[in-house]
């Protein structure tokens, strides 16, 4: 067992390191298909948020004779109370969801890793108090605080709600980029860039970032699945207001104008949204489970 | 002793400062959302004929504090309230203090959760076990990935689905509310059955949404203390098997009782979903509809609870850590 | 059963380890003989095989490792790579015993060592615990430490030192007479060094035991062994009574080891590091002599020509340059 029979040999550069990186992401890849289809799944989302309602009207077509049909061959999950296409509603209803997951995206990774760097390299004081702030954010519990704040917000825009959410959602990147720091620093690693004469902008830019870009992308995605689920939640327990069209929304209509719970005709409208939201879990759960074996060589050597 | 006296004290003075700032929150939820709620009730009082003197009293009995006095003054007369449990009373449940509307909602919260919580962690705690030992066979990988779908699924898709199957496809188990009205409350058969039958698919997708967690917490906790030394050690020594398996036990299951401790927290404000799917007439459905209502006293007094509860639990949990692990009992650093 | 020292034969043992190229061995073809009442000392680098040696006496490989050929005899007991299930958890602790490097946590750090210990006497069926108890703080005492205090402490309130006595107190409490030392010392400071060291040889000499000390420092066998011999790359490359092998090394590998430790008097300069670095699993050559690439004694049949095992008299050698000199005199 002390016998370490197979030694790591020492990585050099940071370069060295990201090229190993991208060869170990295309390894890990490959051994389980599993998650190259995790990859499909989320760049399909990607592109059907982007492009698919350009398929369709503004205004989706209503049909007055046709109002909450079950699946049939012209529309394959049935249709909505107003007689619409329910595959048409996803479609359309995605850009929202996958909007605001992008902004969300965004904060929590500006917010997150500068927050954490902060911290990191600072330490002393700073780094107290605001791992203190991140702490008490952590610890208010977040769906509560949502259905607070919807009292005040109205979330009509995506980019409102993914900017509520990554504020609500930064914690987590900040605490995982802040522990990187302190273990990069801990391992001589900035001491000794200092000691090549490197500036902090370059260390921090060239050095520390790509090494710890896997790890803020990770919880990035972490961060990304919880707002997600949250926004949908919000729209589905019916405390904001149906402005516009999205999968929250739709299981609301579904599950409590519908009456999915209590007739089989509105199952296609209540299980097209939930399908859409397993698929995309799917989906992020297979690229973190990649992701995860990529970062984590403990797991790597099983 | 001194040390664990000493983090009880550390904690409780943390614990207090955050339940102060949790209820300074509530305070301004209550008072500083956009078109006063307090000022525009002072208002239609005044409006309908009333004295100021009356319409301020009126407003105080609803709220808690003056709508007129300074933001200082209304601040001290809401956390003076606070310390004799004063939280204010409802506007949507009329005459009702909010004491009284959280502490029956609370009933219908705490038993559902606690028992899935409960169900959840023993299930998966032993199956978590299994995966970490056939962690290279087949059926540990499906533990594993059984456990990370499920703890990737949200709460509500899955009671949503657990609704669709159990009681619109093949309706065999209630899904709207907690009770039969047919039955008169109180201790007899139909009740007690019809109320154990409503809860079945409310505990089941509690217990569901919580289980993934365990599977993945135990699993990944066995594996590390599989690669302690000890363990080998216990195995060179010729321990017992079942004595090596309550070494490997005992280490793994120390963490997980803290998330259990902490997870307890989460117990109050953990089933908003739950509560709106099935109907259930807890705190999260309390607080759904306080929002809707519009009803700022009952939802401060709800999220505070909500929030203090899980300050609560963070105290208890790092206690409860300090008493079973000798490490933290004698000083040392066990981060 | 055997209440004196017991002899161990290992004969031709080869343990290989599952990996992404394919089975590769750890240790291959190892024949060593631990004599009665002996303290032999094994010495390599990191990586040499010979943790994987000292498990397997225990038949204690532990996965993705198997032990692939061979047999250890241990006298009273059998070969034990026979051995599987109750049969072999008996043999362990009973009869030998094991005691871990010091750096590693070998005690559960819930349980106070006492408590442990009354685990230990369970597993192995003993009846009278109060007498164990009460052989445990001899040897403590033994050993210089407070028994009661020690038996009711937690690890973490051990040092480092104490540790390491304990463990050798648990090897030692249940009577086994053949012990397995893995890098005793590491890890401790000098002074606390020495101090184990003085215990081991005594205890071994008081209780009558057979002994195997695994080290990667030849200045602990020095210390202690009666026997020394050298692995490499999972080979046995030398053997001998620790003195002659000091003092007139064959095998250049050893040459090499002797010729790195700094000496207090003469020249700082004369200590010269072993150039080039130990193989591992995968760089390991597949046949030939393993150590050629390091060697200065290269020759062309070092190449394709594993060196077989030679004895002379009491000292063992597997070296071709060796062999060669020797049938040219």
């Amino acid at each position: 067992m002390s016998d370490t029979l197979i030694p790591e040999t020492g990585m050099s550069t940071s370069a060295t390191m990201r090229r190993n990186f991208w060869l170990g992401v295309w390894r890990v890849m490959k051994r389980k298909p599993s998650r190259m289809a995790g990859v499909v799944i989320i760049v399909g989302f990607a592109f059907m948020g982007v492009f698919g309602p350009m398929f369709f009207p503004d205004h989706l077509p209503d049909n007055p004779n046709a109002i909450t049909q079950p699946p049939s061959w012209a529309h394959w999950f049935g249709t909505d109370p107003q007689g619409r296409d329910v595959v048409a509603l996803v479609i359309t209803g995605s850009r929202y969801v996958l909007l605001s997951a992008a902004v969300t995206a965004l904060i929590t990774v500006v917010f997150g890793t500068s927050l954490g760097l902060f911290s990191g390299f600072k330490r002393g004081r700073w780094d107290t108090v605001l791992m203190r702030i991140t702490d008490m954010k952590l610890t208010i519990p977040g769906l509560p605080l949502l259905l607070v704040l919807a009292t005040v917000w109205k979330f009509g825009s995506p980019i409102q709600m993914g900017l509520v959410l990554g504020l609500l959602g930064w914690g987590g990147v900040a605490r995982a980029v802040r522990a990187q720091t302190l273990s990069l620093r801990e391992r001589g690693f900035i001491e000794a860039a200092r000691g090549l004469g490197l500036s902090t902008k370059h260390i921090i830019s060239k050095e520390l970032l790509p090494s710890m870009a896997p790890y803020i992308a990770m919880n990035m995605l972490i961060a990304v699945t919880g707002a997600v689920y949250a926004q949908v939640g919000l729209f589905f327990l019916g405390v904001l207001p149906y402005e516009s069209d999205n999968w929250g929304v739709m299981l609301n209509l579904a599950v409590f104008q519908a009456g999915a719970m209590i007739t089989t005709n509105a199952l296609g409208y209540l299980l097209a949204p939930l399908l859409a939201i397993l698929l995309l879990t799917l989906g992020i759960v297979l690229v973190v489970d990649a992701m995860d074996e990529i970062f984590n060589p403990r797991l790597r050597e099983e | 002793m001194m040390i664990i006296i000493r983090r009880l004290a550390g904690h409780l003075a943390r614990g207090f400062v955050m339940i102060l700032v949790v209820a300074t929150i509530s305070f301004f939820i209550i008072n500083n959302i956009p078109g006063d709620p307090m000022a525009a009730r002072y208002e239609k009082l005044i409006e309908g004929g009333m004295a100021p003197e009356a319409a301020a009293q009126a407003v105080k009995v609803l709220y808690g504090f003056q709508p007129t006095g300074t933001l200082w003054q209304q601040y001290s007369d809401f956390m003076g309230g606070l310390l004799h449990f004063d939280l204010g009373v409802s506007v949507s449940r009329p005459g009702t203090p909010v004491l009284d509307v959280l502490t029956e909602a609370a009933k219908w919260t705490v038993l559902p959760v606690l028992v899935g919580t409960l169900l959840s962690f023993l299930v998966g705690v032993v199956l978590g076990v299994y995966a970490a030992i056939k962690r290279t066979g087949k059926l540990g990988d499906a533990l594993a990935i059984s456990g990370s779908l499920l703890h990737g699924i949200p709460q509500y898709v899955l009671a949503l689905l657990l609704v669709v199957i159990f009681a619109t496809l093949i309706p065999i188990l209630p899904a709207d509310g907690p009770v039969d009205i047919l039955f008169d409350p109180g201790f007899n058969a139909g009740y007690i059955g019809s109320l154990v039958e409503h809860a079945v698919l409310p505990v089941v997708t509690y217990a569901l949404s919580a289980y993934g967690g365990w599977v993945l917490a135990m699993k990944s906790s066995v594996v590390t203390v599989l690669g302690d030394d000890f363990i080998l050690a216990a195995e060179l020594r010729g321990m017992k098997r079942s004595i090596v398996f309550r070494y490997i036990a005992r280490n793994a299951i120390l963490p997980l009782f803290t998330i259990l401790a902490l997870s307890l927290g989460l117990l109050l404000g953990g089933a908003v979903f739950i509560e709106k799917i099935f109907n259930y007439p807890g705190l999260g459905l309390l607080l759904i509809d306080s929002v809707n209502d519009r009803d700022y006293a009952l939802m401060g007094g709800a999220f505070l609870l909500i929030t203090a509860s899980i300050i609560v639990a963070n105290i208890v949990a790092d206690l409860f850590y300090t008493v079973i692990d000798p490490r933290v009992r004698s000083g040392e650093d066990a981060t | 059963m055997a209440d004196q020292a017991p002899g161990v034969r290992i004969d031709g043992l080869t343990v290989v380890y599952k990996t992404p190229a394919g089975e590769l061995p750890a240790v291959r073809g190892i024949s060593l003989t631990l004599e009665p009442g002996t303290i032999t000392g094994i010495v390599g680098e990191s990586g040499s095989g010979k943790s994987t040696l000292a498990l397997s006496l225990l038949n204690a490989v532990q996965p993705p490792g198997r032990i692939a050929a061979g047999s250890v005899e241990i006298d009273g007991l059998g070969d034990v790579v026979g051995f599987a299930g109750e049969q072999l958890r008996k043999a362990r602790g009973a009869h030998i015993g094991y005691v871990f490097q010091a750096a590693q946590n070998s005690l559960n750090p819930l349980k106070t060592v006492g408590k442990q210990l009354l685990d230990l006497g369970r597993s192995h069926g003993v009846a009278d615990l109060r007498g164990l108890v009460r052989e445990a703080r001899e040897l403590l005492g033994r050993m210089g430490l407070d028994g009661a205090r020690v038996l009711d402490s937690h690890q973490h309130e051990l040092s480092g030192g104490m540790r390491q006595r304990v463990g050798i107190m648990l090897a030692l409490v249940l009577n086994a007479h053949l012990v397995v030392l893995d890098e005793p010392t590491t890890a401790l400071d000098m002074i606390t060094q020495a101090n184990i060291l003085k215990i081991v040889r005594e205890v071994h000499a008081e209780r009558g035991l057979t002994t195997l000390v695994i080290t990667h420092d030849i200045g602990v066998v020095a210390e202690v062994a009666d026997r020394l011999a050298v692995m490499y790359g999972g080979r046995l490359v030398e053997q001998g009574p620790t003195r002659e092998v000091l003092g007139s090394p064959r095998h250049p590998y050893t040459r090499g080891l002797i010729r790195a430790i700094p000496r207090l008097v003469g020249d700082i300069d004369e200590a010269r590091a072993l150039p080039g670095r130990p193989p591992t699993l995968v760089t390991v050559p597949k046949e030939g002599c393993v150590f050629r690439e390091r060697c200065e004694l290269r020759m062309d049949v070092c190449d394709t020509v594993d060196p077989s095992v030679v004895a002379d008299g009491s000292r063992i050698v597997a070296c071709h340059a060796v062999t060669v000199k020797e049938h040219a005199s």
